[in-house]
């Protein structure tokens, strides 16, 4: 989904939009070193990821302050007793940055999980239904939902559920975030699942497996959709990149995650008024979400350009 | 009237696009009207009387069937009306969209232009070079931008060049031209920091598969200098997804400009959504959605027949 602006390869929008951007090289000498620098970034990217899951988890529970607690004088400096400084109340950055953490990356999870899940149904539905106007009319939807500019559609979304709507244990204004990014999302998980099951469709195993007598619906559940899902989930490692970017962007549009719950855009939108005085509590947070990004999409880009090599 | 190629191209991409502009605007209508809760619940708040209740309902048209509501939307919306500001009494939404537009496009299209005259050069650069260095350092630059929230990369430049280095104003709007200029600096630098890398990894790759191709290697055997070939050859096939690239970006590049406008306080189209979603105006924010969904339309319209213009080989096949 090339909407996104991060993380996706040009060929990949490309390849999802249809137009002609790079013809591929048939670089069979490059082939070799390009795999192992592909490992190497997906070793580098899975790294960085596991260290700031790690710190999300553990920070929280070994550090002697609360996310919540006044911790020291108000705009303190980073130093030994605060890594990442204090913020204008006097609590403690690194810890609120890695509770925060957890926040994004769990909700980045649920968007991504229910979007791919829908979006992969949908498009796979799409794809391997034999009436044209099921697959007319659903892809003029997804068609339509992507014209959108992500964050208008999805502001509009959260101003319509109401920034308010409580559900179970999470803090408030995340139900309402998380619903809006599912109603935008699936709509290229169900693009790329269409185009994906289109081409197995005349697959020879698909087609002997409706030889031998399957019913379609075993033949799209077992044999076309594990395939579509190997797709879509290496396209959702790259659009959790765009979720938890977006999630941090919302406090300054005056929703997401709603104060005091920490969360890494709430923090920066907090740490903004004090940007002459205490650039930590804007910068550490950032610097912490752009190595998530930077982790993220490293990741994303080998799983997809490993799938282009071996298409 | 037998029409070529690529007219023919032209004529079904135009009507894909009128077909996706009425997709657009049914999605933008069911977006206020299916979602869960009662939109004048949220203008009214606990002291919505059955009486005051009633009156907006009638107001935004919600007492009439849906089929109804839509032929008033749509006619509207053919004509420019897209109805009246439930927060800004008397003032129509279009005068609305069309006032804060004059902020958001000058910064859209400024981001526009100065990621091409960044991201082009630094691509063909990375592409050609014979140090390696080069190359990985831009590739790697061009993965850090992508990673970069747009929002940090504007709080970033705040920091540094307004705050310490005290050259560009932090934010505000003047609001008349030329004053303007000095204000649109670190937003537009902001915003074009995403498309910027985009451009870069796109501008490298195709250079890179250009370079391998034939008539690249007919220009070298004839004896071509090295600058020629890649100024007269290599260039102009490079850029020719940049245009592509252009038009699948216009909707991302409004997804920042919202952001954008947030960090450096411009009275643009996203402030007035925020606005509009913090009021539930919900006549304003149904019209920013279609308008800026139907310019998205409309831009890749415009990249795509572009492309068949300018590429002699779309124009054949």
């Amino acid at each position: 989904m090339s909407i996104s602006g991060t993380s996706t390869t040009p060929g990949v929008s490309a390849q999802t939009v249809g137009a002609p951007i790079a013809k591929r090289t048939p670089a069979r000498l490059r082939l070799l070193p390009r795999r192992w620098a592909t490992r190497r970034a997906v070793w580098i990217g899975a790294g960085i990821l596991g260290l700031i899951v790690v710190l999300c988890l553990l920070v929280p529970v070994i550090s002697p302050y609360a996310s919540d607690e006044i911790a020291g004088q108000p705009l303190e400096a980073p130093s030994p007793g605060h890594l990442f400084g204090t913020d204008a109340v006097g609590r403690d950055v690194f810890v609120r940055t890695f509770a925060g953490g957890r926040i994004d990356l769990l909700a980045a999870a649920i968007a991504i999980s229910f979007a791919m899940i829908v979006g992969t149904l949908v498009g796979t539905l799409a794809g391997s239904s034999r009436r044209r106007l099921i697959d007319t009319v659903l892809m003029r939807i997804v068609d339509a939902v992507m014209a959108f500019p992500f964050i208008i559609l999805l502001l509009a979304l959260i101003a319509v559920i109401g920034v308010d709507r409580r559900l179970g244990p999470l803090p408030a204004g995340l139900p309402a975030t998380l619903m809006a990014f599912v109603m935008v999302q699936w709509a290229g998980y169900a693009r790329l699942a269409r185009g994906q099951a289109l081409s197995l469709r005349d697959r020879d195993y698909v087609v002997a497996a409706g030889i031998l007598g399957l019913s379609r619906a075993r033949i799209i559940v077992r044999h076309i959709a594990p395939s579509v899902a190997r797709i879509t989930g290496a396209f959702a490692v790259g659009d959790a990149v765009l979720v938890i970017v977006v999630l941090a962007s919302l406090p300054f549009l005056g929703a997401g995650v709603q104060p005091p719950t920490p969360e890494w855009g709430s923090i920066m939108y907090d740490g903004r008024g004090f940007l002459r005085q205490a650039w930590w509590i804007t910068v550490m947070p950032g610097v912490v979400l752009a190595f998530t990004g930077l982790g993220l999409s490293l990741v994303a880009d080998a799983l997809l350009g490993n799938r282009r090599v071996e298409a | 009237m037998r029409l070529r190629a690529w007219q023919r191209r032209l004529a079904v991409q135009a009507a894909q696009a009128l077909l996706a502009a009425l997709a657009v605007s049914i999605v933008a209508f069911l977006v206020v009207r299916i979602a869960p809760g009662d939109p004048t619940a949220g203008v009214l708040g606990q002291q919505g009387t059955d009486t005051a209740v009633a009156a907006l309902r009638a107001q935004l048209h919600l007492d009439q069937p849906l089929t109804e509501q839509f032929r008033e939307y749509f006619t509207g919306l053919l004509g420019g009306d897209l109805g009246q500001s439930v927060l800004e009494r008397g003032t129509s939404v279009s005068s609305i969209i069309s006032r804060s537009l004059s902020t958001t496009l000058p910064i859209v299209l400024s981001a526009m232009g100065l990621a091409v005259l960044v991201g082009v050069p630094l691509g063909l650069w990375a592409a050609l070079t014979r140090h390696r260095a080069v190359d990985v350092f831009l590739r790697s630059w061009a993965v850090m931008l992508l990673a970069t929230p747009t929002f940090f990369v504007g709080l970033v430049l705040i920091l540094v060049l307004s705050i310490q280095a005290r050259m560009l104003p932090a934010g505000g709007w003047s609001g008349t031209w030329p004053e303007n200029l000095r204000y649109i600096v670190l937003p537009a630098v902001a915003l074009s920091s995403h498309l910027t890398a985009m451009i870069i990894r796109t501008v490298r790759q195709a250079a890179v598969d250009v370079a391998q191709d034939q008539f690249v290697e007919a220009a070298v055997a004839r004896g071509l200098p090295r600058r020629v070939v890649n100024v007269r050859h290599i260039l102009p096939n490079s850029v020719l997804p940049v245009v592509t690239l252009l038009g699948i970006s216009l909707g991302a590049l409004f997804t920042g400009a919202v952001i954008v406008e947030a960090v450096f306080g411009l009275p643009g189209v996203g402030t007035e959504l925020v606005k509009a979603v913090a009021g539930r105006d919900y006549p304003v924010i149904q019209g920013i959605a279609v308008i800026s969904a139907l310019i998205v339309v409309f831009g890749n319209f415009l990249a795509e027949a572009a492309y068949v213009l300018v590429d002699p080989r779309a124009r054949r096949a």
